[in-house]
């Protein structure tokens, strides 16, 4: 690590000689093992050494930045240059800037060093406890991973964090057959720093694949409702994603499309929901320690009790736009559970729509969405009524937030979220 | 980049296993303007080698961002060692792959290192221009991308090749509003094959498409939802490649074969009408260099074009030369890595969908009741072919003639069953490649067809 420190140092200083007024420096190293499996088999077994060296300068109002997966002394020398090159070319931009120096620390955390014969035993248990427990699903492709990363950010305000820190990643994808009728592919992914528990008995997976040998037998919606729309926690991920960069990211305020402009404060969205971007939660692993702006992370409240409370803004955002910057840059949701267990929540729903999955098009800037429900059941007078095929949802993100029907009072912990499943009115849902 | 330091490098690979050998720089020049905003000025450079050794069935592969001597040698020896990990505990008793003919192939570029200034002047003149003559719109953003992939490649047999593939982009993005206020965004890309300075001289190049996409943005703007439900659409050539790259083409790729896609119960019977033939080109199409060409993959296989449907007929897949022995089929070349740290996966090249003979003012001009969509902003596929693609732009057809513009909607369908819909073929194609298909890794493809008439579920609102 005093290596890395000492290349950040290094890096700075060769950013001010070039000209720089303001400057900061990425440096760090990792080492990645990964097994996969491909097709039900063991396929590749694979070991990575990188590098990288990030570098940003500010002159004159001026940015550049300069990215290189090599830290030598040579390449720090040219990458600063050519930083100032960048950024001379640039235009002016006031708003850009650097974090001040708070409190410089080390931080270490997760599980740096790999035991990869305990790794691939957890991963073949699995493949074993599939085989036995699910004998229709086949396993697409597996990837399971650890890596160790030595990281450090400086800038020349004096700011210097470094950080170790290792974790296990496993991202499944797979479908179930049966003859020649298969279901739709589903995946399911969790982070964790302990090999202690089966890996069938983390995040979703025995739900996940439960469910994919429930889908190989489809029905199809006739005509077209307006129902209710629960969505799984894994694809809640995936709405609260393009709600916020539509409504509460950077890119939206600045483009001026955000309908969310100027609401700090205000209603958007019912009263149940609390929504949090939490990377110190002990449930996270590997959670965000500093921004990526150089600023310590924080635990923040993006909603509460239905209020906006933040916008995902950067330090940029925060000069240019004159809002609050996020206390952390991290996709580390954690929506506050509710009180009803997900039957008691399906129970509650007269024609309505389970989403595992969403296949659709990029939402509109204004919310509007429409795509295909994938790995989904009908819901009928309060009861799983089979598996969709060929089903359209459509609705507005903004709207949604503003009906919702119910929250269910377990979270699914996947290591890098906490949500649980959460219930949505007025979703148009379409067959052929 | 430098051969000798590869080539010496034979010497250290093991007898009775498959070996390549690969140095790889992957560049990306980006800038971005959002409002006249300068949110994005980056310079981005990856280099370094792998190894990937194939034996008892299992792959072993390491890399390091270095390009020493020291660095081959670890990659080499780290690779090594993880097949023989593998193959303790999950070994599949099998041999060496098939044998390939020797060969050398060097088709790497010159390629000019545009300045990061050039890039800027660029952008902002064409920012500028946006926001002189369209003072209304909501939002405006011009990025400029240029990416390279240099790759020199050496293997136990097969062909050892030096290759590049540059890559130019300007991307347009308009916001409009509604009559009631609500955003309506289009956009558009000018670019393809070749470096910066090579594909762009002067920003006045992109007025053109600036004052097109902007008229388009204004008919959106008083646009209407498409209705719910099946109906005939003409798909543009745009749409068609989509259709080609993400509902098919990732069925027929060996590896999602083998992983249960539809198209293992498929081979050799027809999922398409006859009008439809499609292949996934290697460089050359219909006599002109195709918008990627890839002339050997980092297998060492040369690449040649796969024929996947002929005249509606599922013919043949995609392969690596793992699945290609599995299939019993000759690979073509389709075994591409995109950074250095990757191993090579079976990927698509340049997937299209060939011209017919109808002209497209005859389609629209035979829908009573229909759409024409004509621009995507996203397509995804299932396993199973089920298809759903984002469609941003497009206009109604009633009795045989264009109507309003729309508003944004989603199509869907499954693409054995949808193609076999397919009665009309334009004479005319398209070809994308500006986009990243993503499959564990992203890669540059190119994707193309003619406008085709057919029935597929639109979404509506």
């Amino acid at each position: 690590m005093e290596e890395l420190k000492k290349t950040a140092k290094e890096a700075l200083e060769a950013l001010k000689k070039e000209g720089a007024d303001r400057a900061k420096c990425d440096v760090g190293e990792s080492v990645t093992h990964e097994f996969n499996v491909d097709g039900g088999n063991f396929s590749l077994f694979r070991t990575l050494f990188d590098r990288h060296l990030i570098l940003t300068a500010i002159k004159d109002g001026k940015k550049g930045t300069v990215r290189q997966n090599r830290y030598d002394a040579e390449t720090v020398k040219e990458a600063a240059k050519s930083c100032l090159e960048t950024a001379a070319s640039a235009q002016a931009d006031e708003a850009w800037d650097i974090a001040p120096l708070t409190e410089n620390r080390d931080f270490e955390d997760g599980v740096p060093t790999p035991d990869l014969d305990r790794l691939f035993f957890r991963c073949k248990e699995l493949m074993e406890d599939i085989g036995k427990r699910f004998p229709k699903v086949l396993m697409e492709q597996m990837i399971v991973s650890h890596t160790e990363e030595k990281s450090v950010h400086a800038n020349t305000n004096g700011v210097l964090f470094s950080r170790r820190q290792g974790e296990y990643r496993v991202s499944l994808m797979f479908s179930a057959h049966e003859g020649e009728k298969t279901s739709s592919f589903f995946g399911s992914d969790f982070v964790t720093d302990s090999l202690e528990k089966p890996f069938l008995s983390c995040g979703s997976v025995k739900k996940d694949l439960s469910d994919a040998e429930k889908q190989i037998e489809t029905v199809g919606v006739n005509g077209k409702f307006e129902g209710v729309m629960i969505l799984t926690p894994s694809c809640l991920t995936e709405f609260l994603y393009y709600t916020l960069e539509n409504f509460a990211g950077e890119g939206a305020l600045l483009s001026g499309t955000s309908p969310w402009k100027g609401k700090i404060g205000e209603k958007v969205a019912s009263e149940e929901l609390t929504l949090s971007v939490n990377p110190f939660d002990p449930r996270i692993v590997g959670g965000e320690r500093v921004t990526s702006d150089g600023f310590p992370a924080e635990n923040y409240d993006l909603i509460r009790d239905g209020v906006l409370l933040n916008f995902m803004a950067s330090l940029y955002g925060e000069k240019k736009l004159g809002v609050k910057r996020a206390p952390n840059s991290s996709g580390n949701f954690v929506l506050r559970p509710g009180d009803k267990s997900l039957e008691e929540l399906i129970a509650s729903v007269e024609k309505g729509i389970l989403v595992g999955r969403f296949s659709g098009g990029e939402p509109s800037s204004n919310g509007d969405f429409s795509g295909v429900a994938k790995n989904s059941f009908l819901i009928e007078k309060g009861k799983l009524a089979g598996a969709l095929s060929e089903t359209m949802i459509s609705g507005n993100l903004a709207d949604m937030l503003k009906r919702i029907s119910g929250i269910s009072d377990t979270p699914v912990v996947n290591g890098d979220t906490a949500l649980p499943y959460v219930a949505f009115e007025g979703i148009t849902v379409s067959g052929k | 980049m430098t051969d000798c330091l590869l080539t010496e490098k034979k010497a250290l690979f093991s007898d009775g296993a498959n070996t390549e050998l690969r140095l790889q720089r992957n560049r990306n020049r980006r800038v971005s303007f959002l409002n006249g905003n300068p949110v994005g000025n980056v310079r981005t450079e990856t280099k370094g080698v792998s190894a990937r050794v194939y034996a008892d069935g299992v792959y072993g592969f390491a890399s390091m961002a270095e390009d020493s001597c020291e660095a081959v040698e670890s990659v080499l020896r780290a690779a090594s060692e993880n097949a023989a990990f593998l193959s303790r505990h999950a070994g599949r008793g099998k041999g060496m792959l098939p044998p390939l003919a020797p060969g050398k192939l060097d088709t790497a570029l010159a390629l000019n290192d545009v300045e990061q200034r050039r890039y800027i002047e660029y952008a902002k003149e064409v920012d500028e221009y946006i926001k002189k003559t369209y003072p209304d719109l909501l939002s405006r953003s011009v990025v400029l991308s240029a990416d390279s992939i240099e790759k020199q490649i050496v293997v136990s047999n097969g062909t050892d090749s030096c290759s590049s593939l540059p890559r130019s982009y300007v991307y347009l993005f308009l916001t409009g509003e509604t009559k009631d206020g609500r955003p309506v965004e289009l956009f558009d890309v000018v670019g393809g094959f070749g470096t910066f300075d090579v594909n762009f001289k002067s920003p006045a190049d992109c007025f053109p498409t600036v004052d097109k996409l902007y008229r388009r943005l204004r008919e959106k703007c008083e646009g209407v939802y498409p209705e719910a439900g099946e109906k005939t659409v003409i798909l543009g050539g745009i749409l068609s490649g989509m259709l080609a790259h993400e509902a098919v083409g990732h069925t027929v790729e060996a590896d999602l074969v083998l992983a249960g896609s539809v198209a293992a119960h498929s081979l050799g019977k027809r999922v398409a009408s006859e009008k439809i033939t499609m292949v996934d080109f290697a460089h050359t199409a219909l006599g002109e260099r195709v918008p990627l060409p890839i002339y050997s993959d980092d297998e060492g296989t040369p690449a040649t074009d796969a024929m996947l449907i002929q005249e509606g007929i599922l013919t043949g897949y995609m392969n690596s030369r793992e699945t290609a022995e599995h299939f019993g089929m000759t690979p073509t070349g389709n075994a591409r890595a995109f950074l250095f740290s990757d191993e090579p996966l079976i990927r698509m090249r340049n997937t299209a969908i060939l011209p017919g003979s109808d002209k497209l003012e005859e389609m629209i001009a035979s829908v009573e009741d229909g759409y024409y969509f004509l621009d995507t902003n996203n397509g995804q596929a299932d396993t199973t072919g089920e298809f759903m693609f984002g469609v941003t732009g497009g206009y109604e057809i009633k009795k045989g003639k264009l109507g309003r513009a729309i508003l944004d909607t989603t199509i869907s369908g499954v693409a054995f069953e949808m193609l076999k819909t397919v009665d009309m073929v334009s004479d005319r194609m398209v070809w994308a490649s500006s986009g990243m298909c993503g499959k564990k890794q992203p890669m540059p493809v190119g994707m193309g067809g003619p406008a085709l008439r057919c029935r597929v579920t639109v979404g509506g609102r």
